[in-house]
């Protein structure tokens, strides 16, 4: 007789041995959670931290949309763009800082030219699946002359949230509200003539 | 006639050519009121950013200042350019991709200078949008671009501080009274 499930005997000696390795392994994956989750919040504010960012706009001398490392030691936040000089960044010189998030078709400028010489418009129906959700962050700092720069990063995903994290148990304050854009509908205001 | 010109350097052909009754502006650029409009963060820092630069960029100024330069309070001829957003449409370039005709980002400010004493020198409201290629931030870019060729074509007489104390006026972007 063919059986999809036999009946486990009970008896046998091996039992024991399936519970202890059912143990282990609810332990393990336990272990493995509570150590993710130690990971996603910082817990030293003196270690530094880095990541891979792109730099949108903002930072002196240094070109837009290119590809760095943002770096975070003591009270200095430091962005060194790939084989070019670093920009820093005093943390008690930023005056806010904000998380927002954007999506944004991949592939550049080949991809743009591929997709529109596509036949049948086959580069649209790509189109649809050849976008990534970005994180993007924006810091407000003032120089030694006392004017005001801005600054726009983008990250990947999820990083934005961390690199807040680190900058705020840094003392940097943090705007209340998240970037939104594409969330909202049309706003109009219309103010009278002065 | 270039009325908004370099004086200083008297090789200028505005009316006042080189009788040196014109002279060349400072301008600081203050920070991006969003008034009324949910306006995201990033795109306040970067409609700001890219002003400096287009203006920067125009050579119409001597100095372009950014919001809070300790160097303003030195410099006796300058303008303040406020710039107050009216209306934004947020798009996506995911739709703009696929549909072109729909997704697209628009953006409209108000945008005045200011001479120190409070009077209005120029005042338009300048829109900038991305409607094919390009981010959403690219209609900040656009923007700023479109407020600085606003500046730059006005008719705006800029005239010297002891002229305009004695004449006191306030011009239209046209050029009227």
């Amino acid at each position: 007789m063919y059986r999809l499930f036999a009946p486990r005997n009970h008896n046998s000696g091996c039992f024991g041995g399936y519970a202890l390795l059912t143990l282990w392994a609810l332990w393990l994956c336990s272990g493995s959670g509570a150590l993710a989750q130690s990971t996603a919040a910082p817990a030293n504010t003196s270690t530094p931290f880095s990541t891979r960012v792109t730099h949108l706009l903002g930072l002196p001398n240094t070109k837009r949309n290119c590809n760095g490392t943002l770096s975070i030691q003591d009270s200095v936040l430091h962005f060194q763009p790939n084989g070019k000089p670093g920009v820093q960044v005093n943390m008690a010189s930023v005056l806010n800082l904000s998380l927002g998030d954007e999506s944004k078709q991949v592939g550049g400028l080949p991809a743009k030219l591929g997709k529109a010489a596509a036949p049948y418009g086959a580069g649209r129906v790509v189109s649809l699946f050849a976008h990534k959700k970005y994180d993007t962050l924006t810091l407000e700092y003032v120089d030694s002359n006392g004017g005001v720069h801005g600054a726009i990063f983008q990250l990947n995903k999820g990083q934005g949230e961390l690199v807040r994290n680190e900058l705020v148990a840094r003392g940097v304050s943090s705007s209340s509200g998240e970037d939104q854009p594409t969330k909202q509908s049309t706003s109009e205001v219309t103010h009278e003539d002065k | 006639m270039d009325l908004l010109c370099g004086g200083l350097r008297h090789d200028c052909h505005c009316i006042f050519g080189s009788a040196g009754w014109c002279t060349q502006w400072s301008v600081q650029v203050e920070r991006i009121d969003p008034g009324r409009v949910d306006l995201a963060h990033s795109f306040q820092v970067a409609i700001y950013e890219n002003l400096l630069e287009e203006l920067d960029k125009t050579k119409r100024f001597e100095y372009v200042l950014r919001e809070g330069d300790s160097k303003a309070s030195e410099i006796p001829d300058l303008l303040t350019l406020k710039t107050m957003v009216v209306k934004y449409t947020p798009g996506s370039e995911t739709r703009r991709a696929v549909t072109t005709v729909s997704g697209a980002t628009k953006l409209t400010v108000r945008s005045q200078l200011v001479t120190r004493e409070g009077r209005i020198v120029m005042e338009r409201t300048v829109n900038g949008n991305v409607r094919f290629f390009g981010s959403n931030l690219r209609a900040t870019h656009n923007l700023a671009r479109n407020i600085a060729k606003a500046i730059k074509q006005s008719n705006v007489a800029i005239v010297r501080a002891s002229y305009r104390d004695t004449q006191p006026q306030t011009l239209n972007a046209d050029g009227t009274q």
